[in-house]
């Protein structure tokens, strides 16, 4: 393994000046934020180290948090610890702050960033089920100019995002809760800190007249990517929130995910908490 | 790769080091500046040993490239913590209460006990302060004398030591 040591260190002033870096394959670097996963790799030998290194942090440009146009509009550089203390946060995506309390300990979520979170494009990456549920959007820029796109679109496959080699996150957009409408994060761990999920979610829904109005869930660490549950949702729009709807709908959670045995978990156990998740879910929405 | 000069303030100090910028903060803070108070438990981020304050928030030190502490960075460490008058409060009840057994996860568990008693918490049902202990991890305690040294340190906080930064 090349020494860490060894790897050249990019300093950006500027995104403007990042992009350029980012540009052409002989000045690119690998783009590092927070840390807390690829200095872990490095160290244990499990990634190797990178010729170049791009240093995001202090990039102003990705640093912003505000509400406009009816999204929250989260910058790349924005921290777990921030997310959880925002007030804009916990008021118009209150699931994605529950989420990002629940990530590491206060050490790990003062540096971990959002952008690096998806960027890591892990399934059990804690944050991306609640910005599913929003319908989030991540908007990404290179040299070439910005784009933006659903994070649905974005989450290609395991550890693979739509993402060119020249292009950086720079930004989330996150509609607002919408009036009359409640979501929660749940997650199961082996402990309640400092633990990588079995299986985690979230959801956003709306109740009228004790029928089911909107109805969206997502899951982590039972497929590829975070995913939402289509076939669970549209079966549950517009049906009375009732014991058999709840019974129904944690059969076709269990049945829609699709999840592997790995080192946390068995594949058996987290298609049943799946369906018990989503069954929970729709007992917190009950119960408003 | 060349190496890259900072100026931090460390512990109130100004402090200039030279190192290779993918370096670790740790290693920085001990083999450079030598500050071997701060500890390597795991070096992966899971254990909180290696904890430091990094412009007033708890940040392991093992997980940072000291190349992304920019100029000017305040840094606290466990031998700044004796020169503050909540440290040397945490200090002695730590030591009266028994919560220090073997010693090695001390230096980062008085990092976050500091951090969270200085941010003003006050928490009877200890759910925040065992929240904000969380990223550290003790195989000697059980918890529960540090628990009791943080609650007995919150009712004698120094009134001048509170600086809410969230």
């Amino acid at each position: 393994m090349k020494n860490l040591e060894e790897s050249i260190f990019l300093e950006p002033a500027t995104l403007a000046e990042a992009l350029r870096f980012q540009a052409d394959e002989a000045t690119r670097g690998l783009p590092l934020a927070g840390g807390t996963d690829l200095m872990v790799q490095w160290e244990a030998g499990v990634r190797m180290a990178p010729s170049r290194v791009l240093n995001l942090k202090g990039l102003a440009e990705l640093h912003g948090l505000s509400v406009a146009g009816g999204s929250l509009v989260i910058g790349a550089g924005v921290t777990h610890a921030m997310l959880r203390r925002s007030p804009l946060v916990r008021q118009h995506a209150p699931s994605l702050a529950e989420a990002a309390a629940t990530v590491g300990g206060a050490q790990i979520q003062a540096l971990g960033t959002i952008g690096g979170s998806i960027g890591n494009a892990s399934p059990a990456g804690d944050l991306a089920p609640s910005l599913l549920v929003a319908h989030a959007d991540v908007e990404v820029a290179s040299v070439r100019g910005a784009r933006r796109l659903a994070l649905s679109k974005f989450l290609v496959g395991y550890r693979k995002l739509d993402l060119a080699p020249d292009e950086l996150i720079l930004r989330f957009h996150v509609p607002v809760l919408p009036a009359g409408a409640s979501e929660t994060w749940r997650k199961l761990g082996p402990r309640a800190a400092q633990a990588i999920s079995k299986v985690m979610g979230s959801y956003r829904g709306r109740v009228e007249n004790g029928h089911i109005a909107d109805f969206a869930v997502a899951l982590g660490s039972v497929a590829p990517t975070a995913i939402r549950l289509p076939q669970t949702e549209a079966w549950l729009r517009g049906r009375a929130l009732n014991a058999d709807t709840l019974d129904g709908a944690e059969q076709r959670a269990s049945a829609e995910v699709t999840p592997i045995a790995d080192i946390r978990s068995t594949a058996e156990y987290r298609r049943w908490v799946s369906g018990r998740l989503v069954r929970g879910f729709l007992e917190h929405l009950a119960s408003l | 790769m060349s190496k890259i000069i900072r100026t931090w303030t460390v512990n109130g100090e100004s402090r200039t080091a030279e190192f290779p910028p993918m370096r670790r903060l740790l290693d920085v803070l001990r083999e450079n500046l030598g500050l071997k108070g701060t500890k390597e438990g795991c070096g992966e981020g899971e254990c909180g040993a290696c904890s430091v304050l990094l412009n007033g928030e708890p940040v392991t030190s093992c997980l940072i490239a000291a190349g992304q502490v920019p100029d000017g960075a305040e840094l606290l460490t466990v031998e700044g913590l004796e020169q503050t008058e909540g440290g040397r409060l945490l200090q002695k009840l730590y030591v009266e209460k028994g919560a220090a057994q073997c010693g090695f996860c001390i230096p980062g568990m008085l990092i976050a006990s500091y951090a969270y008693l200085r941010n003003g918490a006050r928490d009877p049902a200890e759910t925040a302060l065992r929240d904000a202990h969380a990223g550290n991890i003790c195989r000697c305690t059980g918890y529960a004398k540090i628990v009791e040294a943080v609650q007995a340190a919150a009712e004698q906080w120094p009134a001048k030591e509170v600086n809410r930064n969230q």
